[in-house]
């Protein structure tokens, strides 16, 4: 059952199921099996403005707790983070997740078109590996990479897909850009600190101006 | 000269402008001697209050899970209350997850692996190899990217704190949609209610998702104190075991002996995570054949699937999980994003012993949300079995209106029939469990007849949503006359309306406002007094600096 590729690679020719979640979504191809699930995977349908598939990408991304070692204060990671393709080009990724708990490789924004709810997505299970395809819209653009179980994104799982040059980073992505809402890690003191440095600035400055007056 | 005449001046505006309330009570006689009352002014008029429009009461079923369904062979009852599970889930629960098809699978939300069965090991037509997949999520967590708080969930309109629970291994986003940010049905407080045979083998295994270290300890339930393969299986931190970090997972062993209704928490730094809702029931329903039970409980409340035990003495059977949750705690996970930090305030800033606790839940709403999803439906004559677990830190007194229960077991244990008594308040004790048998029979003792009749803590903060009641706890016994076919109670008194606003539980709205209207509102301004308060402060000013020799006569003297 350790999935291995062939058995990924087999999947898209399985009958997929509607899925109709209670929350109103549109239905989304999927298949839940053991290692994981794959939802939106796409072959060969070209978004507008692309007359054929450019090229192919291929990333093979790794996920678990070991790859936030490096980036402080954060608790899952990814092998990468940014995932730069040509528009027009058909991406497969091949998710290894290392830890012993689900993660995803989802990407938000997709023409809702092609790609219902604008979602592609790839979970693998602990320990298992999953692959994925889909075909990058024609526009440049940056999309939001991510792991949506509760908190994964919060604590390090952010990722950009870019499309051509793309539309400028997007906030929180490990490594690339900051966080939107930054705590201050200040040292203890700073406050009494900053006072006492504009309260002895003052006494200087009335000190001199005296005794220039004199 | 000028300058006396001015300081006198200055005085008499003061004295003027002074409140006539704020005179000592002798001049006010004596000036009331001289002149009599002074004369009408009326008092402010009320303040209009502005209702914000309210959230539907008994929100839309458009799958029609409160109905009968039979899915996979599984005959799922009916759930008369306005808000039901997800049958397929239930399906799931009682097939496993590795015995249904695929479409019924992903109706279901779960993993492929959620809970599995296995052999019928004492050929009683029953699985009895049991394996469940657990996850921890957070739920109204902070974000360091989006403005908080994300994966929301609400215990009453606009109560947001952060929360922490076991999940059903679930499959795909933890959100309803991207943009809500609401979290996706089966993903809620309470932890789900685990229900397992007696003697069966089982297997829990806990995938911690969660970015902190956690453990599974089974409260009450017959486990050994080590695994098979010797490892710790208590999930105590230090007698037993070093807890799961993050992104790890364990799995924990137990063929109980016992049956009975026990409970399940994390272990790790207790007083924090069990109060942040890693906590469950956990029921261990007697031996009998073809008796495959709904494995998880997802909010506790209506059992669908009933054990055959259950079904030998009860029409129907509720799980009612109570907990209490203290603010100052939950806002700690959306104040940081960074877990140092996050730590840190809980563990180390945040004292238990000076806590006070602020929301109170059963099965992980507060009042009125309580009326869409946890009202104890029943009809004339029915017995129902229910199956009660105060998982707070205070005690709580559950008392029911309009009808007196019998305690059958306490702690899982059952009680001498001898022992059994009537009663209309029992006590639960932190932690405590019991089984109590509500009888639906009209005869003044039992019951007092077909009705809405409230249940309620009668620890007086239990009943409010941090103080602004009605709030808290409160639910109903409601006979099935008194429902309509929607779910929702025909009550008879004061309007749902201003319960289900944001606004009530901010503490704007005049608690009598709605069939009272002006009578008890919030008051106008004095806006005259303000003004005389101003003179004062002008004339007093100018009195000091009258009084103050060379204040005035500077330079330009």
């Amino acid at each position: 059952m350790l999935s291995g590729q062939a058995q990924d690679h087999a999947s898209h020719s399985r009958p997929t199921v509607n899925q109709n979640s209670h929350s109103s979504h549109s239905s989304h191809s999927m298949v839940v099996e053991a290692d994981g699930a794959v939802m939106n995977q796409n072959f060969s349908q070209l978004p507008r403005g692309c007359s054929q598939i450019s090229g192919d990408h291929t990333f093979t991304v790794s996920a678990g707790r070991s790859y936030a070692k490096t980036e402080p204060g954060m608790i899952f990671g990814m092998s990468q983070y940014e995932f730069a393709v040509n528009p027009c080009s058909r991406v497969t990724i091949t998710f290894v997740n290392e830890d012993d708990v689900r993660h995803q490789w989802m990407v938000h924004g997709l023409p809702k078109y092609l790609y219902p709810a604008g979602m592609f997505h790839i979970e693998a299970s602990g320990g298992r590996t999953k692959t994925g395809t889909f075909i990058a819209p024609s526009e440049n653009r940056s999309y939001l990479v991510h792991c949506d179980l509760a908190q994964h994104m919060e604590k390090g799982m952010r990722g950009q897909l870019k499309v051509g040059t793309g539309s400028g980073d997007i906030w929180g992505v490990s490594g690339i850009s900051d966080s939107f809402y930054r705590a201050d890690y200040l040292p203890d003191y700073t406050l009494e600190l900053v006072i006492a440095l504009f309260l002895g600035s003052f006494g200087v400055t009335l000190l001199l101006k005296n005794t220039a007056w004199k | 000269m000028t300058r006396l005449r001015l300081f006198a001046a200055a005085v008499v505006v003061a004295m003027i402008c002074w409140p006539p309330q704020w005179y000592p009570l002798s001049v006010r006689l004596k000036l009331t001697q001289w002149f009599g009352a002074a004369s009408y002014r009326a008092l402010p008029p009320s303040t209009e209050t502005d209702l914000e429009p309210a959230q539907p009461f008994c929100p839309p079923d458009p799958e029609a899970w409160r109905q009968q369904h039979i899915i996979e062979k599984v005959d799922i009852s009916a759930s008369a209350a306005c808000v039901a599970d997800n049958p397929f889930a239930v399906a799931a629960f009682v097939r496993g997850t590795n015995n249904i098809s695929q479409e019924t699978l992903l109706r279901s939300g779960l993993s492929a692996d959620a809970i599995t069965k296995g052999r019928d090991l004492d050929g009683d037509g029953d699985p009895d190899e049991i394996h469940i997949r657990l996850e921890v999520a957070e739920l109204n967590g902070g974000s360091g990217v989006v403005p908080g708080p994300v994966t929301r969930y609400e215990l009453a309109p606009g109560i947001r704190p952060g929360i922490w629970v076991f999940a059903p291994k679930l499959v795909g986003m933890s959100v309803e949609n991207f943009e809500s940010n609401i979290a996706r049905p089966g993903l809620r407080l309470p932890s789900p209610v685990i229900r397992i045979e007696q003697g069966d083998r089982v297997h829990i295994t806990l995938e911690n998702s969660h970015y902190m270290p956690h453990t599974l300890h089974l409260h009450g339930a017959d486990h050994a104190f080590v695994d098979a393969s010797g490892e710790g299986n208590d999930g105590v931190p230090i007698s037993s075991e070093i807890p799961i970090l993050p992104g790890q997972a364990r799995t924990y062993e137990l063929t109980p002996r016992q049956a009975g209704t026990m409970f399940y928490h994390c272990h790790v730094q207790p007083h924090v995570h069990v109060m942040m809702g890693l906590q469950g029931l956990f029921v261990i329903e007697q031996n009998r054949p073809d008796n495959t039970l709904q494995t998880l409980n997802i909010g506790a409340g209506l059992v669908r699937v009933p054990s055959r035990a259950s079904r030998e003495h009860y029409d129907r059977e509720y799980d009612l999980h109570y907990q209490d949750f203290d603010k100052q705690l939950g806002q700690r996970i959306q104040q940081d994003n960074d877990p140092r930090l996050i730590t840190r305030s809980m563990h180390r800033d945040y004292d238990i012993t000076d806590a006070s606790m602020d929301y109170f839940t059963l099965n992980g709403r507060s009042f009125p949300y309580t009326f869409r999803e946890s009202l104890l439906v029943g009809k004339e004559g029915e017995v129902i079995k229910l199956r009660v677990v105060n998982g707070g830190a205070k005690g709580i007194a559950l008392h029911t209106h309009g009808h007196k229960f019998s305690i059958t077991h306490r702690d899982g244990i059952a009680l001498p029939e001898s022992s059994r008594s009537f009663q209309d308040v029992a006590w639960l004790a932190t932690s405590q469990r019991l089984d109590l048998a509500l009888t639906l029979n009209n005869d003044g003792l039992h019951s007092y007849g077909p009705g809405i009749w409230p249940f309620h803590d009668h620890q007086y903060q239990g009943i409010t949503n941090d103080g602004i009641g009605p709030g808290g706890n409160i639910s109903a016994i409601v006979y099935d006359q008194y429902l309509d076919g929607g779910g929702w109670p025909a009550t008879n008194g004061v309007s749902w309306q201003q319960y289900f606003s944001e606004a009530y539980y901010r503490k704007e709205i005049p608690v009598w406002e709605s069939y009272a209207p002006g009578l008890f509102s919030d008051t106008g301004k004095d806006w005259l007094l303000l003004f005389r308060l101003l003179g004062l402060s002008v004339a007093l000013a100018a009195v000091v600096a009258l009084a103050v020799p060379g204040l005035l006569s500077g330079r330009s003297k």
